[in-house]
């Protein structure tokens, strides 16, 4: 009876233990002890990456609450039964006054609400509902381009302005020629696009980190151990990334990033890189359903000051799908026919 | 309702300006013409269930008699699968009403589908990312009682 009790105590003694190690340690960990960053998550939120003017940094819960009833009531309204007599839509197209969506549309309206999947949530933080990916500098904008930035954005737009847009599919953008992510979704930095599909599936090993990309299938490799950089003029797409541990913290700085990829696009803080861009990019989990992922961009012959953002990754209640780019890209075909099309009808017309 | 949502909209659409300019994935705005609307009303002969953009194919009757195929752009297929849609939710001969812009090359019986509905009225798919927000469950529960996606 005695032992009896002094085994209950002292089970009870290791049960109090192992909870206590638990509660400790909230993360699950792989087998060599690093916190397991593995799974499939996503960063899609309908905070946009740069901060509009007049609105600090972390949102009241009335602005959260009215921002998110807002995207419910948008969805919802789309979803209202449409007139089955109705006309066709009128010409010169229709304009919603959504800077992004008309921008992508021209006011052809795009599809129906059930093709998008943006993200209907503010981004949390921390606890804090934020209005902007960029926390630095303060007011959650760019910074001013640097005096050499400058003289390269001229120089771009120079040798651009020799070609028209449409000439050929080598002056479409990355992600039309199905070649990179849209917006900045692989990144480095990775950031949602505002669209759909800002899903990643992160694979780890003692000495390799592979991030998989959703849309459109890119997959980062990075190389956990001590620094061995490609020579300067290799700059492959998504860079050069090496990453090592700080604590939990599963840090990643890429160099070296192919010069015609924008990074941070959907937002007016997109560029292309120099040859000086570094990106820093902190992975923590801090939970079962949460990575929290920070980065810093530097690059000096393009912006005058670094740009440090904060998202949260949010474990994804399902699966990722291949997203196929090439499989029917039957819109690059449009888009350059109707280029060609619309140089007939200019014709004509003189 | 509509007063409410149209405020809230505004002030989450303040937010998302800031986000522009874009480089669209595929610019619809290049694809299509804007002053060319078109409204399609026929049966499904076809559906592309492909990436980046699954690709609806219609037949309609012309006003000389004969038929026509044309094909309807919509979204990736990745985020209708992620919402439990299936392709067989749009079986060939299920009638349909799309509204949209055709290609600028006119030659191309090709459109997007701006508003893609039965000939009810009611759209095609349903579905936010299982929000459940109570328009959707209820949308989604008649939808179901009608044998629908």
């Amino acid at each position: 009876m005695r032992i009896s009790r002094a085994i209950t105590c002292a089970s009870a003694v290791l049960l109090m233990t192992a909870g206590a190690i638990e509660a400790q340690d909230p993360i699950p960990r792989t087998p060599d002890g690093r916190p397991d960053l593995q799974g499939n998550w996503s960063n899609a939120t309908m905070t946009p990456i740069v901060r509009p003017n007049g609105v600090g940094l972390v949102l009241t819960a009335e602005q959260v609450t009215a921002l998110e009833e807002g995207r419910q009531d948008f969805i919802a309204q789309d979803y209202e039964i449409s007139d089955p007599d109705r006309e066709a839509p009128p010409e010169g197209g229709e304009f919603t006054g959504n800077a992004i969506f008309d921008a992508a549309t021209g006011g052809t309206g795009g599809y129906n609400q059930f093709f998008v999947d943006a993200g209907d949530v503010v981004a949390v933080f921390n606890g804090e509902p934020r209005s902007s990916l960029i926390v630095e500098p303060e007011n959650g904008r760019p910074p001013p381009y640097s005096e050499e930035g400058r003289a390269r954005l001229r120089a771009r737009a120079e040798r651009d302005g020799q070609f028209g847009a449409y000439d050929n599919p080598e002056n479409r953008p990355l992600a039309e020629r199905c070649i990179m992510s849209f917006g900045s979704n692989a990144g480095p930095p990775m950031l949602p696009n505002y669209f759909y599909n800002n899903n990643y599936t992160i694979v780890q090993t003692t000495d390799h980190i592979a991030i998989m990309t959703e849309m459109v299938h890119d997959v980062r490799i990075i190389r956990v151990g001590e620094r061995r950089p490609l020579p300067d003029h290799i700059r492959p797409w998504m860079g050069d990334s090496w990453g090592h541990w700080e604590g939990d913290t599963l840090v990643i700085e890429t160099t070296n990033i192919h010069p015609e990829q924008v990074l941070m696009g959907m937002s007016n803080a997109s560029f292309r890189p120099s040859e000086a861009i570094k990106v820093t990019e902190r992975l923590t989990r801090v939970d079962d359903d949460t990575i929290n992922y920070e980065f810093t961009v530097v690059d000096p012959l393009v912006f005058d000051g670094p740009i440090r953002g904060e998202v949260p990754f949010e474990r994804l209640d399902g699966l990722l799908y291949e997203y196929a780019c090439h499989e029917g890209n039957y819109a690059m075909e449009n888009v350059l026919r109707g280029a060609r099309a619309e140089e007939a009808r200019e014709r004509e017309r003189r | 309702m509509k007063k409410r949502s149209t405020i809230a909209v505004g002030t989450a659409l303040a937010l998302l300006v800031a986000a522009g300019p874009l480089v669209a994935h595929h610019a619809f705005g290049a694809e299509f013409d804007r002053d060319a609307p078109i409204q399609l009303r026929g049966q499904i002969v076809k559906l592309e269930w492909v990436n980046p953009h699954t690709w609806i194919h219609v037949e309609i009757e012309k006003d000389d008699g004969t038929s026509e195929v044309w094909m309807v752009e919509g979204g990736t297929p990745n985020v209708l699968l992620r919402r439990g849609l299936r392709r067989d939710c749009l079986t060939p001969g299920t009638e349909i009403i799309v509204d949209g812009y055709q290609a600028k090359d006119h030659s191309l019986t090709r459109a997007n589908g701006k508003d893609i509905t039965f000939t009810d009225g009611t759209k095609i798919f349903l579905g936010s990312s299982g929000t459940g927000a109570p328009y959707e469950r209820e949308m989604m529960a008649a939808r179901r009682a009608q044998g629908r996606c």
